[in-house]
């Protein structure tokens, strides 16, 4: 028998102004005590556990499904295999245009299977280890095929080709090309050739994987999904097609997400076969996602290539323009691509100020996980394209990384900055920024560092990474992949009502991963309402019954700060503006320019004891509504669309404004190479970030320090290695190593605040950090090596062997770059 | 030899007994059989530590234990550090200090460091680091989780 | 992460575990579980019958005799090596023991485990081969004394046969000890590992590179003459994700003089 305990809640102190303050987090107290609602916490009595067969090919025909054994088996409750979902599912929507058009993406493989771990069948059962079991007890059998998994082979005569209706491995290629190429290179002093530059396959591995609870009514026809998905906007306007139903038919429903970074966008395969399950089985289902599946098919951020880039450059390190080609690895199916062959533009020059700039963009698919969104999408592997460029540069020209970027870094004074293909960069001081992180690092000592580290017989290397975030996008890019998509613009929802008791209650469109939206969200409606935070509810998550959501909501790409949020301060001006305009009716007519809200209510500005409590206004709309006049027009429950301010690009030029805004981070690393061993250690590190009026400044910092860990991680361990036969060789946390507290070096902070001239509350959405640890970690080592051989770093990872391989035969690196 | 017995736990000072399969796994047990959903699973491999538990006194993870070799002890999760609704110094802490994002990891992370402070209660960084090794967070980069649990040995 | 159906006893002696052993053929030995029940997870391998160690008195314990001879359980977990007075007179032990895995795995996982595991990843094979441990097995038959260099057969391999137990390591006192390894990461697996122990002459084990640990005997304790030893045993290390088979075998050497410098220093002191 437990006691009732009755606990009070800590009240705030009400300051000045809730934004700028890093308020404590409205999530906290729930995830601190475990009582987090994570998707694979919900239970349904009688639900069924699905365990999915995978493919053991990389390629292979599917010649053969017997489930019959499996069924047999008491408390088993059913299958699903391609061939049922191809009679009841049209194919997914494709974005490309043909031959990428052409492919024929089901929920379960149809036909064929194109990569190691790709799903074949679905078994539900009664508990877990039984569809585990009876998993084993599926027959399926394959006639294996060659497999292709080196993008630079997918396009070879003979190679093998994965999907017979595009009938080639090309699934899509786009020239970009501004400026004046010709004459750049005519007045170049040098041209900078490299002829390769890799950006490795991996991802965030978000610590909860993928998952789904699934209830189907079959009265209204209406599927209730549990996920953890982060873009339900996507998702609907994927499934709803693919399953024949109207998108009110599906209702997602998230709470507590264990991180996203991207990696949760594309789990709609996975979500149409748990409906159709569910309403197949008459029963509700349950899918988590194991660790080893997740890595095995889910969400590899782009692996691309540079080929033969030319750099048109000044003796004195002025740039003038660069040439590439660049090949992205997308793996076997195209789930949001081809997007990333456009998106990378949104930053094209990167930080610099280069005009003449030709870019020519090839995706094919080849045997391995399908490719989408991580974090820093296809941005981060341009930006990490152009930090070697610099440095590959100022190596080979003998001149200095940190005086070539200053040279060439768009100038704060030419903010608003228009790039060669329309972007418009909002606002930022890249060359503040390097001089306060390289301040932080104490760069002035680091001749001193390298000499004493070499006195151990050690190599100590300083780099720098420079970055961005673009965030809020314009989908309207999508049309310069496919002129026929009929996307642009972007929109979030969010709502805010004051109820019946003076609760102002609000919903976000949002999927919150950890970002804190609950919180930052409370802190722009106390402002406006003059209220304390702590009298903000808003609710945990999403949930597209609440109608607070529209086609683009969800929580991805760097733009809360400016979406949500704006739609937070739009749905919030207007309920103010009601407030105001219903204690002009009730204070006689009192005109609304004379009242103000203050204390938690409104009243009138000179005869303060005029005043109308946020209850009392509830109280009187909802239920004491009787004489108020007929056209007041009040209803304290208020919806607001942002719509940020955003042109249709011209496709033709492939110009336009892209997004809306751009955060910036500038990191410098330090590292110690032990020659001996390839081994080395990051012993000191600096991250500045500019993301424009910060809300709550400790979150941001937070995003800061996930991004640049997450970013180390990728620069010295993680990458999503295949073998030739397309197995894939860090299947699990065991051998893709995440960095772990001791794995960490000391980290020096710093910030500066451009607010955005383009967005209501001068904010710029942050968080996915643009990969900067990882181009410091490649300069860094890069300057490490300087002196021992000269290797060049063409991979934007690094792990110990390589840097071995570097040590030992640096001319291999070398055998691609020339200077004439 | 059995495939599957009975079991007596007692976990957050409740007395639990159930039968369960010799196969299965503690974590699996706590979270499906007796709903204490606070203990979360990453992994398949026992390296990620959400699963992070303390029985009879000592932090183990709870995926590398099976839920029949529990029979007879003590276990202490996550849902039972705070007392009363009133968090302890050192969820206070986390919250305090940002030591949590998305909150998946939070759970694994408390239990490590409860176990830290409990026989060290003043630890260096270089000791929370090491006693944190076994807990993996993709959203914080650590820095704040160590400030916040050294905050709390001042 | 599903095992498969298992069956399970929790004997309360050594003699009863090897009783259930000796009558079940497909059951085996649960020790920490930081290495079996990944391995069930992944049904890598099922046995059909887990035969649990833990709570037998008799296979724990960190003795320590009059001649420095120290007398260790198999069961003794990680954990308590680094926290044990008595295995302090051999240090290298703790110091290795504190380099594994994390302290959950530490809490639970065991001396026994790690060698009757023999993964060519582990740190405690080369070590107890470098530092010359003896294993004590029990069967049906009685009880016999393994020298490490017999010890170690194959990968997952070990002396320990159906139905017996190890049931005792001893180790012979010594400080004159070294260890290296490049890992993945701090403290992580090893990618590269070897260990050294000077004691009149030097033996060097490496690890990693082959089904057992490598041990080889220097001609002295000097650098080159390592280097020599190591290069001279011809090895044909396996190459994986982290490094190519010529990357490991150069690792192996660098870690083979390392840990024989560290042997030596303590020899000094």
């Amino acid at each position: 028998m437990s006691n009732t305990v009755v606990t009070p809640e800590k009240v705030a102190t009400p300051q000045k102004g809730w934004a700028g303050q890093s308020v404590p987090r409205k999530e906290d107290k729930r995830l601190v005590e475990g009582e987090g609602v994570f998707v694979d916490d919900i239970k349904r009595h009688g639900m069924g556990y699905i365990f999915f067969v995978r493919s053991p090919y990389a390629h292979a025909h599917i010649t053969s499904i017997d489930v019959s054994k499996a069924e047999a088996i008491k408390g088993v409750y059913g299958t699903l295999t391609g061939e049922e979902v191809a009679a009841l599912t049209d194919p997914f929507f494709q974005l490309s245009t043909p031959p990428g058009a052409h492919l024929k993406d089901f929920a379960l493989a149809v036909g064929k299977v194109r990569y190691v771990g790709e799903a074949v069948v679905a078994v539900v059962a009664e508990t877990r280890e039984l569809a585990r079991d009876a998993s084993e007890l599926v027959d399926v059998e394959y006639e294996p095929l060659d497999a292709v998994t080196d993008a630079r082979h997918a396009q070879d005569d003979g190679a093998p080709v994965l999907h017979d209706d595009s009938g080639s491995n090309l699934m899509w290629e786009g020239v970009y090309e501004w400026g004046d190429l010709d004459a750049a290179f005519a007045e170049a002093d040098k041209v900078v050739k490299i002829s390769e530059l890799h950006f490795h396959r991996f991802n965030s591995t978000p610590l909860e994987t993928d998952g789904a609870l699934v209830e189907f009514n079959r009265g209204t026809g209406q599927w209730t999904i549990y996920t953890n998905n982060q873009f339900p906007g996507f998702a609907a306007i994927m499934m709803g097609p693919a399953m024949r139903t109207g998108l009110d038919k599906l209702r997602f429903v998230t709470q507590d997400i264990g991180g996203g970074f991207g990696n949760k966008i594309t789990s709609h395969p996975q979500l149409v076969a748990c409906c159709l399950l569910a309403r197949k089985l008459n029963r509700a289902v349950q899918w988590t996602e194991w660790r080893t599946d997740f890595h095995m098919s889910m969400s590899h951020g782009n692996e691309r290539w540079f080929h033969d880039t030319e750099v048109a450059v000044k003796s004195d390190g002025t740039l003038l323009g660069f040439r590439t080609k660049a090949l992205d690895d997308a793996g076997a199916w195209l789930r949001y691509e081809p997007l990333g062959g456009v998106i990378w533009a949104q930053v094209t020059p990167g930080m610099y100020r280069w005009r003449n700039i030709r870019l020519e963009f090839t995706q094919v698919a080849t045997n391995k996980a399908p490719v989408s969104p991580n974090r820093g999408y296809s941005r981060m592997q341009h930006l990490w394209f152009t930090e070697r460029v610099i440095d590959i540069v100022a190596h080979e020209l003998d001149l200095d990384p940190v005086d070539v970027r200053k040279k060439n870094y768009i100038r704060t004074e030419d903010m608003p900055y228009e790039t060669p293909n329309g972007c418009i960069y909002d606002s930022g001081d890249y060359a503040q920024m390097l001089d306060v992180a390289l301040d932080l690092i104490g760069y002035g000592a680091v001749e001193e560092r390298k000499a004493e580290a070499a006195s151990r017989g050690k190599l100590v290397g300083l780099g720098i990474g420079s970055t961005l975030d673009s965030g809020t996008n314009n989908f309207g890019q999508s049309r310069m992949i496919n002129p026929e998509l009929q996307f642009s613009g972007n929109n979030e929802v969010a709502t805010v009502k004051l109820d019946i008791f003076g609760e102002i209650v609000v919903t976000l469109g949002t999927t919150p991963q950890g970002q804190g939206h609950e919180t930052t969200a409370a802190q722009v409606v106390a402002d406006i309402l003059q209220c304390s935070v702590d009298d903000v509810h808003v609710r945990a998550g999403h949930d597209s019954y609440w109608n607070s959501h529209a086609g683009f909501s969800g929580t991805y790409a760097s733009q809360f700060a400016v979406t949500g949020l704006s739609a937070v301060k739009g749905a919030t001006d207007m309920l103010a503006a009601e407030i105001k305009k219903l204690a002009s009716a009730v204070f006689g007519g009192v005109p609304v320019e004379a009242l103000e809200l203050a204390e938690g209510g409104v009243r009138i500005k000179e005869s303060p004891d005029a005043f109308l409590p946020f209850m009392a206004c509830g109280a009187i709309i909802n239920a004491n509504n009787a004489g108020l006049p007929e056209d007041l027009g009040v209803t304290l429950n208020c919806r607001y669309v942002y719509r940020p301010p955003f042109q249709v690009p011209d496709v033709e030029k492939k110009f336009g404004n892209l997004t809306l805004t751009y955060a910036a981070q500038v990191h410098v690393a330090v590292i110690e190479i032990d020659p001996e061993t390839g081994y080395y250690d990051i012993v000191d590190y600096a991250a500045v970030d500019d993301c424009g009026i910060r809300i709550n400044p400790q979150i941001v910092e937070g995003q800061v320090m996930g991004a640049t860990a997450q970013a180390l991680g990728a620069a010295v361990h993680e990458t999503f290695e295949y073998d030739e036969d397309g197995n894939l060789l860090t299947p699990n946390f065991y051998d893709y190593h995440v960095p772990h507290a001791l794995d960490m070096p000391p980290l020096r902070t710093g910030n500066i605040e451009s607010p955005s001239p383009f967005t209501p509350l001068g904010t710029k959405g942050m968080g996915e950090g643009g990969g900067a640890g990882i181009h410091a970690v490649c300069a860094a080592v890069q300057d490490a090596l300087r002196g021992h051989g000269d290797a060049i770093v063409w991979d934007s990872h690094n792990p110990y062997h390589r840097v071995w391989e570097m040590l030992q035969h640096p001319e291999k690196t070398r055998e691609g770059v020339t200077v004439s | 030899m059995e495939v599957s017995r009975a079991i007596a736990v007692t976990i957050n000072g409740t007395e639990y007994e159930r039968d369960v399969e010799a196969r299965k796994l503690l974590i699996h047990f706590i979270r499906d059989d007796l709903d204490l959903t606070g203990s979360h699973i990453g992994c398949d491999t026992g390296n990620c530590g959400a699963c992070s538990v303390i029985v009879d006194g000592v932090l183990v993870k709870s995926c590398m234990m099976l839920a029949v070799q529990a029979d007879g002890t003590t276990i202490e999760t996550v849902e039972g550090l705070a007392e009363a609704g009133e968090l302890t110094p050192l969820q206070q802490s986390f919250s305090d200090h940002h030591a949590l994002q998305c909150g998946y990891c939070t759970p694994g992370m408390l239990m490590s460091a409860t176990a830290l402070l409990r026989s060290n209660p003043n630890p260096s960084e270089a000791e929370v680091k090491k006693a944190l090794q076994g807990n993996i967070c993709r959203c914080t980069g650590y820095w704040n989780i160590i400030e916040a649990v050294k905050a709390v040995g001042k | 992460m599903l095992l498969r159906e298992v069956e399970y006893a929790k004997p309360s002696s050594v003699a009863e575990a090897l009783t259930i052993l000796a009558a079940n053929d497909g059951a085996r030995a649960l020790a920490g579980g930081q290495t079996l029940i990944n391995v069930m997870k992944a049904r890598a391998a099922s046995p059909d019958g887990l035969v649990d160690l833990n709570g037998l008195a008799e296979l724990k314990g960190i003795d320590l005799g009059a001649d420095g001879t120290l007398s260790i359980g198999p069961m003794a977990t990680y954990t308590e090596i680094c926290n044990s007075a008595e295995a302090r007179a051999r240090p290298i032990l703790g110091e290795v023991c504190a380099q594994i895995a994390d302290v959950q795995v530490r809490n639970r996982g065991t001396i026994g485990g790690n060698i009757c595991a023999n993964d060519p990843t582990n740190h405690l094979p080369p070590l107890l081969a470098a530092i010359g441990a003896q294993m004590t097995i029990a069967g049906a038959g009685g009880e016999r004394v393994v020298p490490a260099e017999e010890f170690f057969i194959g990968v997952y391999l070990t002396a320990v046969g159906p139905g017996e137990l190890l049931t005792r390591i001893t180790i012979p006192a010594g400080k004159a000890d070294g260890f290296a390894a490049v890992t993945l990461g701090a403290d992580g697996t090893c990618i590269a590992n070897a260990a050294a122990s000077l004691n009149g002459s030097l033996r060097v084990a490496v690890g990693c590179v082959g089904a057992v640990p490598l041990v080889v005997h220097p001609a002295s304790a000097d650098d080159d003459a390592v280097r020599e030893a190591v290069r001279g045993a011809g090895i044909d290390a396996p190459s994986d994700v982290h490094a190519s088979s010529e990357y490991r075998s150069h690792l192996a050497e660098v870690l083979s003089v390392r840990a024989a410098r560290q042997a030596t220093q303590r020899a000094g002191t």
